[in-house]
């Protein structure tokens, strides 16, 4: 999540949910919490018993919206308005947290002169390449610091998350600093500048919230903020799943550094990630452009090629991130054992490169050309899940062979003869040339291992089940297969085979099916000294000589000791849930929590205290970890040409950031802009009131081809606003939900939600059959006619929004239409994520589907 | 042993069914039938016998900038219902074989072993909570977890609750929470939180105590329950005046033409 | 589990031509105002779903409620003729055999409607004085046994010339089949009087009588079906229809929305059917007895027919009186 990575240095939400009890205004945005998240939910409840005002910005009239004090229905799409008009809210009546600004974000950081906003240039920032549609990043950087060495990511291929950890290095040893903010280059007043326009009154406009609605908002959450007051946010895919999704984010964020929400208790964004172990899964990714803990994945050719090269790229002189070194070579030890060796960088080039995009949409987009050959796929169900399913199902019939492991047979594994491609007869099984290979998969419960939950936190689960039948575990299934693989590889010396050759793959296993010891590769994980493969007790502890080995850096800690496991741990204390499993970094609970206390150490208040600075123990004191250097005073200054974390002073928080704070203002590191600009979707009904020229985001990726087709502006067959979202009895592509009676029965069929006026426009009735289509694709559903989804004026129009839940498709006990045959494939430049909550489609009437596809 | 009750408190409930479906998990119910309802986000509709946890969904219009915890404005109420476990239970009273009983802990529980399926139950509870299975013939509904009960746990729904909005424990105690909770949403200005406890009732109140905003009626939750042996006394009066009338006239019938000897 | 009597499509379709109609829709459950999208009101309850459970009995209980009464009365006609004359003997003796055979089948239509037939014999596992199904089960396994044992002794008695253990024993019998009999031509009436059920409860007082009334109707018509015709009989059936006629009256004048099954839809015109055969129409016929015999026959087959109607006819009541709650919570207002 490069949105919080860029402006705090870490990619995971800052806070964890039971320090949302401690809030005095929670901004629920871009999520349905008590939909998605209800478990999470109960600490929204608390602080709200406790007085906080709760507010739920969302299209729809959800069951979060039922809890809240506030709904304010927005039009989709219209977030950054929104947020950027509470931004200049904040500015304007100068409601800003002075001190906390000042010392600890970069607002007071002065800018290059030949830097130019989007307000001085209708729409881009200076640097914007038409041709090319990227920017050059050159001058957004800081007065006086040396430009950084390359541009903005990786040059050819793009991708993002490698971002998460904060930012492209950047050297940011001298920069110049107005502590008054008053200079005219500074960040603060770049700032005042580019949110001058968002007014309650462009609000009304742009967004269809009434300007008194959202002068409320901003004084109920501008008022819960201050020393003695914290107000948390908290999104989800509301706002990801955009393409200025990560802007939104970084809007969230300048807004939260503004009021000094950030690393106190009560405060911060809560990052509501999605499945159990989703956090997990890009800490120790299974995304294709990063190496465990957000080391970035080495780059064919426009890449280092050697590790020298390849940490002076991503190392910093300042800030924690000088602490790359340490970290990459403890994984390569990780990896490939003895065989890694200083003469042999370490394996580095045993690494795979990245050779162009191969994100899910670049891969699938290639698989649907026929440029590829097989596909494993472990815990997916693009067939439903996927944007464009259509365009996913079809190519799935080019592979020569598809591997699905899975609980159940899903739509992704019968694609080939029960698809609604088979069915309009545009494919037929025995044209089909894929092999399908469908294993049964073991279910968390039938399994030990940890989930990495959406604040961070690792948690053990036991098996508590033997898994039936031939079901196994992805960790069997993976182990065996290496042992395969490798077992081929020795009788074949050949370069190729190399890193297979020198990988350790060697485990415990136990049972009747060679289960490898999950907690023994935990260990692995959690890092050790290679000598007498002593556990490592935290991060701090990896060396970059090769003594230390490490899987990933981030959750070293984890396992101090053999047969001590923290991410066991189940006895919660406290406000901020310690106790309960282990949260990275260290077990911090809230982020850059040194930024609840003064610059002097003491607390801002005493309501609100959580680490301070010990005079008589010379140490940071409180109530969670402190993420701070334990007995770096106050008034540490660093000494000239000091290196990585001793170069950062007592007061700069944000230690992974080279400059040590909070950043307003990304100089590098994101693709789309320095400030987050207001751009409608990629397919939207309304022009862009505020850059006329620049409608959606140049820097976004569209993917248009014969088969990804959109609405071109001003194409009135498709006049409403369609958004996807999920219900609180159906999970995610329904693999889990749809197969089971006990949660089917409880949604049983695919409906749209529509308001009576919409309803009444196009003469359906409650409980009907509507068509629903896009260029992509057209699918049937109820009408579920209600009020809570209530069109929106914007712009002097009359805007209808369809709501329409994502979870169903052909199989299972209860069966529907998949929302994403009509959704686009489209790419965020930062973390490639497609435009599902908003995007153009028609609704008609079709009681008994006479209506055919009109694609 | 403890009398236990619910305390069921809408306000805090956030239609997550979690409760319902740990009933059924725990109970190994069937499923209802997958109809789509159309009726809010409720699709299993009511208790019955395949449903002894059941999650209401009352919609009202929603109003702009006013959330459902609003003081004056109730947009979208969820609220988990349940066998009330009666004072004066009409299913106990009516049940022909026993097969009904009072647990120590003060709930009513159907023994599935005795039951022989006559349904009398069913048209005697002023809720209609119990119902029988065609499939299997007997009555079921909500047990009131006595075998967790037994065994010092929680019911499952109070169990899966994420809000706590199904609290769990001492009769006493719930209905004290209950005042307590309700003064509490007045003061905060939701002045139509009402405690749904048909003490003043025939029913004599109930094991199921109820939090909820607006007319309860909307929830199917009804002003005035009876339980139905109030009715037994007029009953049986007419009953004796019909036999005697019975007896009367067949006696007069028969020996008016006999002329007397 | 469709909402009752509907299934979720239909009910869709209701209020979807409401919608059409009014362009607003009034149906329960659904808001009056605005455009048609179901609401819990509390006029309309939850969208309108009932609050209770109908009745889950089937056809053999309304049957049972007419054999059961028609034998419990034609036992108190067996033992009053029996010990009023010998010109009464045959009369006795055919009632004997109807209370007698009422008794076992009443038996077995209350067994076959059972969940669990097997377990019938759980309901002697306790007697409830407060649960009228107890009762009644208990009353009637009194009864058949001692309407079969009086039969029984009765067909003895004719072979071997009056054994007087055995002629003790039927009229011992006897004398308990008619006491348990009045019972079983009444209890019924509390039975279903005695429930959640509005339109049965609201006629709690009404039912015991209204369905004595019937079962002694019941009984004479058979009787005289069998070639009775004593004139005995008709001022029974004369009383009986009277009483019939008294009941129809005052459902028919009760207004209360809780009865409207009673007086409306399919349920209604089952219920007036029912009570026309068993009042008005016999009552006619009998006073017309006097100058055309034959009319006694076609009297006798209403009130049978009336009977049987009027049992079918409650029981479907309760099936459609739970769709009222609401007007039921409202005149609890
Ligand atoms: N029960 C359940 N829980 C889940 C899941 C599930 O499928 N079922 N999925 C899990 C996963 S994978 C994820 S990622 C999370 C996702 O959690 P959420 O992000 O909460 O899930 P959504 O319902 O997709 O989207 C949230 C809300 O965004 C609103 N929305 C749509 N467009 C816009 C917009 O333009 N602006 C704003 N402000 N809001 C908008 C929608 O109306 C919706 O209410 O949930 C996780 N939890
Ligand atoms: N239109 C639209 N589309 C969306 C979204 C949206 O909001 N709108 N949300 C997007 C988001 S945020 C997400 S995360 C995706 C989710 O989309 P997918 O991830 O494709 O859908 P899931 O159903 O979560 O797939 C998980 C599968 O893994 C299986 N599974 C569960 N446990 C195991 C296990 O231990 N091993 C194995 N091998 N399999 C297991 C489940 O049965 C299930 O079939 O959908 C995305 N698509
Ligand atoms: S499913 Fe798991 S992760 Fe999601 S809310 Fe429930 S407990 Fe939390
Ligand atoms: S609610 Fe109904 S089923 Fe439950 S105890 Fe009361 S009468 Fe019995
Ligand atoms: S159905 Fe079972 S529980 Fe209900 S009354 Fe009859 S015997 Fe009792
Ligand atoms: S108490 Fe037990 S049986 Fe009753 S509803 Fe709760 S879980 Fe179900
Ligand atoms: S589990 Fe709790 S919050 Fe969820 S529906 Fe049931 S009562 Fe409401
Ligand atoms: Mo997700």
């Amino acid at each position: 999540m490069p949105g919080l990575g860029t402006s705090f240095g870490r990619g995971g939400a800052t806070t964890a949910q039971q320090d949302l009890q401690n809030a005095d205004a929670i901004l629920i945005m871009g999520s349905s919490m008590a939909e998605n998240h209800p478990v999470g939910f109960r600490w929204v409840l608390k602080a709200r018993e406790r007085g906080a005002s709760i507010i739920h910005v969302d299209p729809r009239f959800t069951r979060t919206s039922a809890m809240a004090d506030m709904w304010v229905p927005l039009r989709a799409g219209s977030d950054i308005v929104f947020l950027g008009a509470l931004v200049n809210y904040v500015l304007a009546s100068n409601r800003e947290f002075r001190d906390y600004v000042v010392h600890y974000t970069n607002a007071a950081t002065i800018l290059r002169e030949d830097f130019r906003d989007t307000e001085e240039l209708g729409g881009v920032f200076s640097g914007w390449d038409p041709d090319a549609r990227k920017y050059t990043t050159e001058t957004w950087a800081y007065q006086g610091a040396e430009p950084t060495p390359h541009q903005a990511g990786h040059e050819d291929a793009q991708g993002g998350h490698g971002k998460d950890r904060g930012g492209e290095s950047a050297e940011l040893e001298h920069y110049q600093r107005d502590p008054t903010l008053e200079h005219p280059r500074c960040v603060f007043q770049v700032l005042k500048r580019h949110y001058a326009r968002y007014t309650p009154e462009l609000v009304e406009r742009s967004c269809g919230v009434p300007r008194d609605l959202f002068l409320q908002v901003a004084e109920a959450y501008t008022s819960a903020s201050g020393p003695d007051k914290t107000a948390a946010i908290c999104y989800a895919v509301g706002w990801t799943q955009h393409s200025v999704g990560v802007q939104i984010i970084r809007t969230a964020a300048i807004l939260q550094l503004l009021l000094g929400n950030i690393g106190r208790p009560g405060g911060g964004i809560m990052a509501l990630r999605g499945h159990a172990s989703i956090q997990g899964s890009t800490d120790i990714p299974t995304l294709y452009d990063i190496l465990p803990g957000y080391l970035p994945m080495p780059f064919f050719e426009t890449d280092s090629r050697t590790l020298k090269a390849y940490i002076g790229k991503h190392s910093t002189s300042t800030g924690w991130w000088h602490n790359f070194d340490k970290y990459i070579v403890s994984l390569l030890k990780a990896w490939y054992g003895d065989a890694a060796a200083a003469t042999n960088d370490w394996g580095f080039n045993w690494l795979p490169r990245v050779s162009g995009d191969h994100s899910h949409f670049g891969y699938w987009l290639d698989m649907a050309d026929g440029k590829l050959e097989g596909l494993f796929v472990m815990g997916q169900n693009p067939a439903v899940g996927a944007p464009n399913a259509r365009l996913e199902r079809k190519a799935l019939a080019r592979l020569k062979w598809l591997v699905v492991r899975d609980l159940v047979e899903t739509e992704t594994a019968s694609f080939w003869y029960d698809s609604p491609e088979v069915e309009r007869g545009e494919l037929t099984p025995d044209t089909i040339g894929t092999e399908v290979f469908l294993f049964p998969a073991a279910g968390h419960a039938e399994k030990d291992g940890t989930f990495t939950n959406t604040q961070r936190l690792l948690q053990w689960h036991q098996k508590a089940v033997d898994p039936p039948g031939d079901a196994r575990s992805e960790t069997w299934f993976v182990y065996h297969l290496g042992r395969r693989l490798q077992a081929r590889a020795a009788k074949d010396r050949r370069p190729r085979n190399a890193a297979l050759n020198a990988l350790t793959w060697r485990y415990q296993t136990h049972g009747r099916h060679a289960e490898p010891d999950a907690e023994e590769i935990l260990a692995e994980i959690n890092g050790y000294t290679v000598a007498d493969r002593k556990l490592v007790t935290g991060y701090t502890s990896l060396t970059s000589d090769g003594a230390t080995a490490s899987g990933c850096w981030i959750y070293a800690g984890v396992m101090p000791a053999r047969g001590e496991n923290k991410a066991r741990g189940r006895d919660a204390h406290g406000r901020y849930g310690h106790g309960w499993g282990y949260a990275w970094p260290a077990d911090r609970r809230i982020l850059y929590n040194r930024a609840s206390a003064r610059p002097d150490g003491t607390p801002w208040s005493d309501r609100k205290k959580l680490v301070w600075w010990n005079t008589s123990t010379h140490q940071w004191d409180g109530d969670d970890v402190p993420d701070f250097t334990k007995d770096k005073a106050p008034d540490y200054i660093p000494a000239p040409g000091a290196k990585g974390d001793a170069a950062l002073s007592g007061t700069q928080p944000f230690i992974l950031h080279p400059d040590g704070v909070g950043w307003i203002y990304v100089s590098s590191g994101l693709k789309d802009g320095p400030l987050p600009a207001h751009y409608e979707p990629l397919e939207s009904p309304l022009g862009n009131s505020l850059y006329p020229q620049v409608t959606t985001n140049p820097a976004a990726d569209k993917k248009a081809r014969a088969d990804n087709v959109y609405v071109e502006a001003g194409d009135d067959r498709y006049p409403f606003v369609l958004t996807t979202y999920r219900m609180t009895e159906h999970h995610t592509a329904g693999g889990m939900t749809r197969f089971l009676p006990h949660l089917a029965e409880l949604q049983p069929e695919l409906f749209c939600e529509i308001s009576p006026e919409l309803a009444h426009l196009i003469g359906a009735r409650h409980g009907e059959f509507v068509r629903i289509s896009t260029p992509r694709g057209a699918i049937r559903a109820r009408a579920l006619v209600t009020p809570r989804i209530p069109p929106i004026t914007a712009n002097g129009r009359t805007i209808h929004q369809v709501g329409l839940p994502y979870h169903f498709g052909r199989r299972g006990l209860v069966k529907g239409d998949a929302a994403n045959d009509l959704i686009a494939i489209s790419e965020e430049p930062n973390v490639r994520i497609f435009e599902s909550k908003a995007l153009l489609c028609d609704v008609r009437r079709d009681p008994d589907g006479a209506l055919e596809d009109r694609r | 042993m403890a009398i236990t009750a619910f305390l069921t408190d809408s306000t805090l409930c956030i239609g997550c069914k979690a409760c319902e479906v740990a009933c059924k998990e725990w109970n190994q119910l069937p499923d209802d039938g997958f109809a789509w309802s159309g009726l809010s986000y409720d699709n299993t509709r009511a208790l019955g016998h395949s449903t002894w946890r059941h999650v209401k969904f009352v919609e009202r219009e929603p109003v702009w900038g006013l959330g459902g915890n609003a003081g004056d404005h109730v947009s979208w109420e969820f609220s988990s219902d349940v066998c009330k476990h009666c004072e004066h239970a009409g299913c106990l009273e009516a049940c022909p074989t026993g097969s009904i009983v009072r647990t120590e802990f003060g709930g009513v529980f159907v023994q599935p072993d005795v039951c022989n399926g006559c349904g009398y139950c069913v048209v005697a509870c002023p809720f209609g909570v119990v119902d029988k299975s065609p499939a299997d013939g007997r009555a079921f509904k909500c047990t009131f977890c006595y075998d967790r009960q037994k065994a010092g746990l929680m019911p499952a729904c109070a169990t899966a609750c994420p809000t706590e909005s199904i609290l769990f424990g001492d009769l006493d105690e719930m209905r004290r929470l209950a005042d307590e909770r309700v003064a509490t949403l007045h003061a905060r200005g939701m002045t139509d939180a009402t405690i749904w406890d048909p003490r003043e009732t025939s029913v004599g109140g109930t094991h199921a105590v109820f939090i909820v905003r607006g007319d309860p009626a909307s929830y199917n939750l009804p002003p005035d329950p009876q339980v139905p042996t109030i009715y037994l006394k007029p009953a049986w009066q007419s009953a004796a005046i019909g036999a005697a009338a019975l007896l009367g006239s067949v006696l007069f019938a028969f020996t008016r033409h006999r002329a007397p000897a | 589990m469709p909402v009752q009597g509907m299934t979720t499509e239909q009910r869709l379709e209701s209020i979807r031509d409401e919608a059409q109609r009014l362009g607003a829709v009034a149906a329960a459950g659904v808001r009056a105002a605005g455009a048609p999208f179901p609401q819990a009101t509390g006029e309309t309850g939850y969208y309108g779903l009932p609050l209770l459970k109908p009745p889950t009995w089937t056809w053999e209980v309304p049957a049972y409620f007419f054999v059961g009464g028609a034998a419990g009365a034609s036992a108190i006609v067996a033992a009053v003729a029996h010990h009023s004359g010998a010109d009464h003997e045959a009369i006795a003796h055919d009632a004997r055999w109807i209370a007698a055979a009422g008794g076992i089948a009443s038996g077995a239509l209350l067994t076959a409607d059972l969940g669990r037939p097997e377990r019938f014999l759980n309901m002697l596992r306790v007697f409830k004085l407060q649960s009228p199904m107890s009762v009644g089960a208990w009353t009637l396994t009194a009864f058949s046994s001692a309407a079969a044992a009086a039969a029984f002794a009765d067909a003895i008695t004719r072979q071997s010339r009056g054994l007087t253990p055995v002629r003790v024993l039927g009229d011992v019998s006897e004398a308990l089949a008619a006491a348990t009999g009045l019972v079983m031509s009444t209890y019924t009436g509390v039975l279903i009087g005695a429930t959640a059920i509005p339109v049965w409860h609201r006629q709690a007082r009404l039912l015991p009588l209204h369905f004595a009334a019937s079962a002694m109707a019941s009984a004479v018509s058979m009787l005289e079906l069998l070639g009775h015709d004593a004139s005995e009989l008709n001022t029974l059936g004369l009383m009986a229809a009277a009483a019939e006629v008294g009941a129809g009256v005052l459902i028919e004048l009760d207004s209360d929305p809780a009865s409207a099954p009673l007086t409306h839809g399919a349920s209604g015109l089952l219920t007036r059917a029912g009570g026309v055969l068993a009042g008005p129409v016999p009552l006619i016929l009998r006073l017309m007895a006097r100058r055309l015999p034959s009319a006694r026959r076609s009297a006798a087959v209403a009130s049978l027919a009336g009977a049987l109607l009027t049992r079918f006819a409650w029981w479907t009541v309760g099936r459609h009186s739970v769709q009222f709650r609401c007007a039921e919570a409202a005149d609890h207002r």
